[in-house]
């Protein structure tokens, strides 16, 4: 039987699960800007592959280089990338969306017809293409993705808007003289939030995916910088031989979207 | 036939178990007709799906006993219960829109239940599906048959509903709210229908309404329900005439009179809003470089709202009733004619100049439910109006948003609340609130108490004539409810098909009217002329 209680410990378990994942990998990856207990590109041939020790917990890479330091500095990268990639892509998207949904007419035809086209690419391709207009890089890869990822966005929020701006609330705020931009983005923007977040949330899983995917074909991030999907990758080759050096980036990246899924979920659900 | 005895719901899912049906007894035999009236939340929808099978097996506790021909409804297997559903027992839902599904053809929907339950030819299935189509009383049979759902009107999508649910000749058929949704003529229409079904096929049926006078017509039999408990039950006219309890009492109150000699005010003087001549209509099926057929919603409309008074419009809907009422607030621009509100109070202590000091004209929405912002607070929602006009800071703005609470009737505390925490009644407490927050000179209320409770209903209605009497409000009064209008309004205009017909008191109307669609709208409410 679910009783009041059993709900509202789910909901306190999620939010607290979260929260504790979210709040140690964020602590974690503050902590690498002051210190860092090796330096993350030094190499050393003694070291390589060294299984985990008290020196170096997650033991060492092809290239002997601490795999704990690389991981702290990988996850600074990857969450970079991912919160780049999804603040822009959801930041365009959302207003897109927005105008689209709320306009409707040759505003939302033209508008929807250049999201179409850039929907009919796959996003990786895509990015591959702004990449090879822009250069390789960090900065570059957040803002490739961050195009890529703006039709999923755009087709989300406008469909919102098209069922709210039908809302009786929404036309009394018309009736009492509200300006468009103040019905938008005051009176609808937060009720797409229960649809919104949850795309966030799966647009932040596959931008991690993504940008590990763009440093795999060595388009992202360049060597010897670290990212998690980049060390992902590297360990690859060395899967069956030495499985330390992936599975340490890859718990990484389990722990980081995981955590940020119940977070969401967890306030969702308190809200 | 079919016996319910001390059947009990209880609910699982939601935070703490909860039971919303208490003791429920009923016994029926073939070819009764009864009816189970109530407010929301009083389970009599509950009681129903129960018999029907239609409660979630794990989320719902049901104990008690659901007798139909010797055979235990709540203990039987799913498969029985899927024999008996459709076959022996069908239901009529309330929403003709959502009911049928979109993307299928209207036989197609009709024969699924002969499908299921009957082995018989294409050539059969066809016959019987025309047979209770024609049963239904659809016009040209053949031709629905072959149409989608979207093609048809209100009304014939609930005569499709009711031929898919007698196509296997049930011997009981549910009707839930079956003509909530529809017009008063069409609802009558629908009445006698069920009556002749009654009559002819000895179908029992089991209809359940919030609407007594509905029910008076109808049934022979009323079960009152409150709060899961029935109330009362007994014979039709012996419980509308001689209520033992005091709920039904209440009930019965609350349903608004016609009474000739209700009096009424002077006609004030003064003019705060007239229209003339207003013609308006949309675009129908328009699309990226291509301009669809012109329809003509309004044509011509004139009239004028007195000072103070509260003016009641009655139509059936797609007479433009909401189009004019849109017209009206400034919500649809593309109009012809004029249309002028001279008020110029403006908010006092305002000076007023360019669009302030022309009067302003608020609206209350008929559904309640999607006319406050789900995500802000009830708080915040009514000073909307202030922090667009500027001028006020938030002390102040929070102290009138409370003060019109308690105007409205709520209390202080509900400034802080969801639009989701309160009832229907409350919520429709905050539209009007919010409505008068800008302090207007005409109030449209567009069917503002059609989704309410009767006891509700009479509450907002007290509370209407209240505040226009304290705020010296006009009032344009949208409804389709005759008995509402005849009980609130001063004046009464009857609109069709984009004209308005007629026009006058309450009393001329009511008891004197000149045109004939006046008299059927009359007849169809159960208020025949001179009665």
């Amino acid at each position: 039987m679910m009783g009041a209680e059993t709900v509202k410990k789910k909901m306190n378990f999620n939010l607290l699960a979260g929260a504790v994942l979210t709040g140690g990998m964020l602590l974690w990856i503050a902590v690498g800007f002051f210190y860092l207990p090796y330096d993350p590109e030094a190499m050393s041939l003694e070291l390589k592959f060294a299984g985990m020790s008290l020196s170096h917990p997650f033991g060492c890479d092809n290239y002997g280089r601490d795999i704990f330091t690389r991981v702290m500095v990988g996850a600074r990268t990857t969450l970079a990338v991912a919160l780049g990639t999804v603040g822009i892509g959801a930041g365009i998207g959302t207003l897109v969306g927005a105008v689209t949904g709320y306009f409707g007419g040759w505003l939302d035809e033209v508008l929807m017809r250049v999201i179409d086209a850039l929907f009919a690419f796959p996003s990786i391709l895509l990015a591959l293409v702004v990449i090879s207009l822009l250069g390789s890089g960090k900065y570059h890869v957040i803002w490739a993705l961050g195009i890529a990822f703006i039709p999923s966005f755009a087709r989300v929020v406008r469909s919102q808007y098209l069922l709210l701006r039908e809302m009786d609330y929404v036309k009394n705020a018309r009736i009492l003289g509200c300006g468009h931009f103040r019905i938008m983005f005051v009176h609808i923007l937060p009720n797409t939030l229960g649809v919104l977040v949850p795309t966030l949330m799966i647009g932040f899983n596959n931008a991690v995916l993504a940008e590990a995917g763009m440093s795999y074909l060595g388009i992202g991030v360049q060597p010897p910088d670290a990212s998690l999907g980049r060390m992902l990758s590297e360990a690859q080759t060395y899967l069956f031989t030495q499985p330390i050096y992936a599975i340490f980036p890859g718990l990484a990246i389990v722990v980081l979207v995981l955590g940020l899924s119940l977070l969401a979920d967890g306030l969702e659900a308190a809200r | 036939m079919l016996e319910i005895k001390d059947l009990n719901i209880e609910f699982h899912d939601h935070s703490k178990p909860e039971t919303v049906v208490y003791d429920f007894d009923l016994s029926m035999e073939e070819g009764d007709i009864v009816g189970i009236v109530g407010e929301s939340g009083s389970g009599k929808t509950m009681s129903a799906l129960a018999l029907c099978g239609l409660l979630s097996r794990h989320d719902m506790k049901k104990t008690g006993r659901i007798l139909f021909e010797g055979k235990e409804l709540l203990t039987c297997s799913r498969s029985e219960m899927r024999k008996l559903q459709g076959k022996e027992i069908s239901i009529i839902f309330q929403e003709p829109m959502t009911s049928l599904n979109p993307v299928k053809k209207i036989g197609w929907q009709v024969e699924e239940a002969l499908r299921i339950h009957e082995k018989c030819s294409k050539e059969e299935c066809y016959e019987r599906a025309i047979w209770a189509l024609r049963e239904a009383e659809l016009p040209e049979p053949e031709k629905v048959y072959g149409q989608y759902p979207h093609e048809l009107s209100g009304g014939m999508r609930q005569r499709v509903m009711i031929a898919a649910a007698i196509v296997c000749r049930p011997k009981i058929l549910v009707a839930d709210e079956p003509t909530t949704a529809l017009d008063v003529t069409i609802q009558s229409q629908i009445i006698r229908l069920l009556q002749k079904l009654n009559r002819e096929q000895k179908t029992a049926v089991l209809f359940i309404s919030h609407d007594l006078s509905l029910v008076r017509r109808l049934c022979r039999r009323v079960v009152v329900m409150q709060n899961g408990y029935i109330v009362e039950q007994g014979d039709v006219e012996e419980v509308f005439l001689h209520p033992k309890e005091e709920y039904t009492k209440r009930l019965i109150a609350a349903i608004p009179s016609c009474d000739p000699g209700k009096p009424r005010r002077p006609r004030p003087a003064g003019t705060v809003l007239s229209a003339v001549n207003v013609r308006a209509g949309y675009r129908s099926a328009q699309a990226f470089l291509k301009s669809g057929d012109d329809k003509e919603v309004l044509k011509g409309i004139s009239f004028t709202l007195g000072k103070g008074e509260i003016l009641g419009l009655v139509g059936e809907s797609g007479c433009g009733k909401s189009t004019l009422a849109k017209v009206l607030v400034g919500l649809k621009k593309d109009y012809e004619g004029e249309v002028e509100c001279t008020g110029g109070r403006g908010l006092e202590g305002q000076p007023q100049e360019g669009e302030a000091s022309q009067g302003k004209v608020r609206m209350v929405f008929q559904d309640p439910y999607s006319s406050l912002n789900p995500s802000k607070t009830v708080g915040w929602i009514l000073e909307e109006p202030l922090r667009l006009s500027g001028g006020f800071s938030k002390a102040e703005r929070r102290k009138r948003a409370e003060q019109m609470l308690e105007r409205v009737g709520l209390g202080r505390e509900v400034a802080a609340r969801y639009p989701r925490q309160l009832s229907g009644g409350q919520r429709q407490r905050v539209c009007i609130g919010l409505a008068l927050m800008s302090e207007p000179d005409v109030l449209v209320a567009d069917e503002a108490v059609s989704a309410l409770d009767v006891t509700i209903q009479a509450q907002i209605l007290a509370l209407l004539a209240r505040l226009q009497e304290e705020m010296g409000l006009a009032i344009l009064f949208i409804s389709h409810d005759l008995r509402v209008v005849y009980q609130l309004c001063d004046r009464v205009m009857i609109m069709r098909d984009g004209e308005i017909v007629e026009e006058g008191t309450p009393q001329e109307i009511y008891f004197h009217h000149a045109h004939p669609y006046t008299g059927q709208l009359l007849e169809a409410a159960g208020l025949s002329a001179g009665a």
